[in-house]
């Protein structure tokens, strides 16, 4: 075993692994308010990543791409909460999982019919020259995800400590009831909540895909992972998803190399078997007491 | 009901009449997916061909002059998608012939159907080599089935020799997953073997269609030595491939199927993709006026600055002209007679690739190149140049220049070119 490889491995995989966290985050973002998830949230990054490049090629600058994805995906969101969500939450139905999946079909048909099946590439001004760095080759895009990733995860979360907004996100959360009894609106805080996890959806487009290609099947891969991710951390723990993410990114890549590459999903996996068997809540999922 | 049945048998009249007044031709590939720059660019030289020759009136057949008909088909690059078209093609009775199929894995999937019904079809530009050698392996006595394309074979030979020309004697084989990734790597290790075993294979490494990460392959090869990586795969994927050898500072050269001139391979390996070699049927350099005629009229009818797959658009565009030649020598829109007329071409085709003199003979299961078009002569090397694909190696196309100029000097009708 050589050490460079096993680091050099690692080190790529586990930033590869921020963008599941990113996406991973999504849900947990909805999740916290309505106790819902967007199931169609891998078709979220894929319409948000098109819109991007669509952006681009209209020759606004990246800096300013980047603010128009991000909206884009928020308006996705809120399209998803109204069109889906929020009637079955009114019925207190579970028909959001079946209607989230129903618009992230229409959505990726709709992709499809717009900007067609091929695989395009997303420029960036950000070079994909390797820094080497400890003996491990590292681009300045991949730097870019963990940076793109950290930053607006930290924002939101600063964003739900530090602002009165943030304080009725929290108070939701924690008892919907109790948060209504006290004037907030609770259906105001869950459109909020699916308009920052769709602008959470269109980072990690823009931030994944001038490595991987912009395609209407580009997140079917990554959502998997991301679904993988949310269910081991735990489905309220931001900090817990960074970990798992990148521990899983990384696990995947090891395995691609010393397993071979056709054995790269099997992590994942047997780590999403292995915390459903053992902990439901995830690693760092609070467990919830019932009281009756 | 008497007046039904006089309007019934007037329309039945008129498709009749309509049937014999047009020669129908399908034209198959991937219009959309990751195949899609080769399978569009085929079907749109194919389309060019097409409108020359009904702008022209149309192909002589018999007394009559009968324009052609397109029947076009969408295949995805799915096997299965690929096999249902082939059933319906095969079941339409006025069809007289089939040009088309970019992925050696829909051939493999769909042409029993034509066979079957003895349906003249030129696969165009699939070139692996498992389309033609499946019917040879099979014995079959009579085959309905022709390639236009530099099959794999050729090309395998070609990559195997530039590596051993440039001094390399480690390499890595890297292919995908597909029957023409496993096919071209089986043709690269044997060729390897026939060429002397003057390379040593240090790592054999394979990807699966939407792999993005290539990182544990290239490290592996690259911790074994490689000095090149001989690669078999499809446009996206091979993009993959060179930037992740840029990302881990694997300096090693590329060289592989002719697929590496894919614009979404060029597209998106950028910078990275420079110096890539692969070998090429036709490059977008007009160094001929007939070259010149023709890369013109593409971009002008498809307003484009470059064809997506230079390769496919003229391989396309000569697949027809050879088509509309055995119509007219078959004087028939009968698809049997037409096989038999492509079998034995009287008369020499000017293409844009070449003039195509012979370039078919009579099926035998022992010799597949009786149903290929192509030599290693009408084969060049080329090379990935900031976003184009340019001639690899000077000589070539200072030969294509001269062999050009020659022709109007030969008589026409005992033309010595291949």
């Amino acid at each position: 075993m050589n050490p460079s490889i096993i680091g050099q491995m690692a080190v790529s995989g586990a930033l590869m692994g921020l963008v599941y966290a990113l996406i991973a985050y999504g849900f947990q973002l909805t999740y916290a308010t309505s106790k819902s998830i967007n199931f169609g949230q891998g078709e979220l990054v894929m319409v948000s990543a098109f819109f991007s490049l669509t952006l681009t090629n209209l020759g606004l600058p990246y800096w300013l791409m980047v603010p128009g994805g991000l909206l884009f995906g928020a308006l996705l969101g809120l399209i998803v909460e109204r069109a889906g969500v929020r009637l079955a939450l009114e019925q207190k139905s579970e028909g959001w999982i079946l209607l989230s999946i129903i618009i992230g079909l229409f959505f990726f048909s709709a992709a499809e019919n717009i900007w067609g099946r091929d695989d395009r590439p997303f420029p960036t001004p950000i070079s994909a020259d390797p820094i080497h760095i400890l003996g491990v080759d590292i681009t300045r895009l991949e730097l870019s995800v963990a940076v793109g990733v950290l930053a607006i995860m930290g924002l939101v979360e600063l964003f739900k400590r530090r602002t009165l907004l943030g304080k009725a996100f929290e108070a939701v959360s924690a008892d919907r009831d109790a948060a209504e009894l006290m004037g907030i609106s609770a259906t105001r805080t869950v459109m909020l909540s699916y308009a920052l996890s769709g602008a959470v959806a269109a980072l990690a487009g823009i931030l994944v895909s001038p490595i991987t290609t912009v395609g209407p099947t580009m997140a079917s891969a990554l959502i998997l992972k991301a679904f993988s991710v949310a269910v081991v951390a735990g489905l309220d723990s931001g900090f817990g998803v960074v970990l798992i993410g990148m521990a899983l990114g990384a696990l995947e890549s090891l395995a691609s190399f010393y397993l071979g590459s056709g054995w790269r999903e099997a992590p994942g996996l047997t780590l999403l078997i292995l915390a459903l068997a053992v902990r439901p809540t995830g690693v760092f999922g609070k467990a919830v007491i019932r009281k009756v | 009901m008497l007046r039904q049945a006089f309007y019934g048998s007037l329309l039945l009249a008129a498709l009749g009449l309509h049937a014999g007044d047009s020669v129908k031709l399908a034209i198959t590939g991937p219009f959309t997916g990751g195949s899609a720059p080769m399978g569009a660019s085929m079907r749109d030289g194919a389309k060019l061909a097409i409108a020359e020759i009904n702008a022209a009136g149309g192909i002589q057949v018999g007394g009559k002059k009968l324009k052609i008909d397109i029947i076009e088909r969408d295949d995805e690059a799915k096997n299965e998608r690929g096999a249902l078209i082939a059933q319906e093609l095969a079941a339409m009775n006025d069809l007289s012939g089939v040009i088309g199929t970019v992925n050696t894995g829909v051939c493999m999937a769909g042409d029993k159907h034509f066979q079957e019904k003895g349906v003249t079809k030129i696969i165009c530009p699939a070139a692996g080599s498992a389309s033609m050698t499946q019917w040879s392996k099979a014995g079959v006595k009579d085959l309905s089935i022709f390639r236009f394309a530099a099959h794999d074979g050729i090309q395998a030979a070609m990559v195997v020799e530039e590596a051993i020309n440039r001094k390399f004697t480690k390499v890595a084989v890297v292919f995908d997953s597909t029957n023409y990734g496993v096919s071209g790597r089986d043709d690269m290790l044997n060729q390897i073997k026939l060429q002397g075993n003057k390379l040593q294979v240090v790592a054999q490494e394979k990807f699966n269609i939407g792999d993005k990460d290539m990182t544990a392959q290239l490290l592996r090869a690259k911790a074994a030595g490689a000095q090149a990586v001989l690669i078999w795969a499809i446009g996206p994927e091979l993009a993959a491939v060179s930037n992740g050898m840029a990302k881990i500072g694997m300096k090693a050269p590329l060289i592989g199927g002719w697929t590496l001139s894919m614009s979404n391979y060029i597209d998106n390996a950028g910078k990275n993709g420079n110096g890539t070699l692969m070998p090429q049927t036709f490059i977008e350099d007009p160094i001929t006026p007939k070259a010149k005629a023709f890369i013109d009229g593409y971009h002008k009818t498809y307003k484009v600055d470059r064809i997506p797959s230079a390769v496919a658009a003229a391989q396309g565009y000569d697949a027809v002209y050879i088509f509309a030649a055995a119509v007219k020598q078959a004087g028939t829109t009968d698809t049997h007679k037409i096989k038999e007329a492509l079998e034995d071409l009287k008369e020499p085709v000017k293409g844009v690739i070449a003039t195509w003199n012979h370039p078919y003979t009579k099926w035998n299961p022992a010799d597949v190149t009786t149903h290929e078009a192509f030599r290693r002569e009408q084969t060049v090397m080329g090379m990935v140049q900031d976003g184009r694909v340019v001639f690899g190696n000077a000589a070539d196309k200072a030969r294509l220049i001269k062999e050009a100029a020659a022709k109007p000097a030969a008589k026409p009708a005992k033309g010595k070119t291949k």
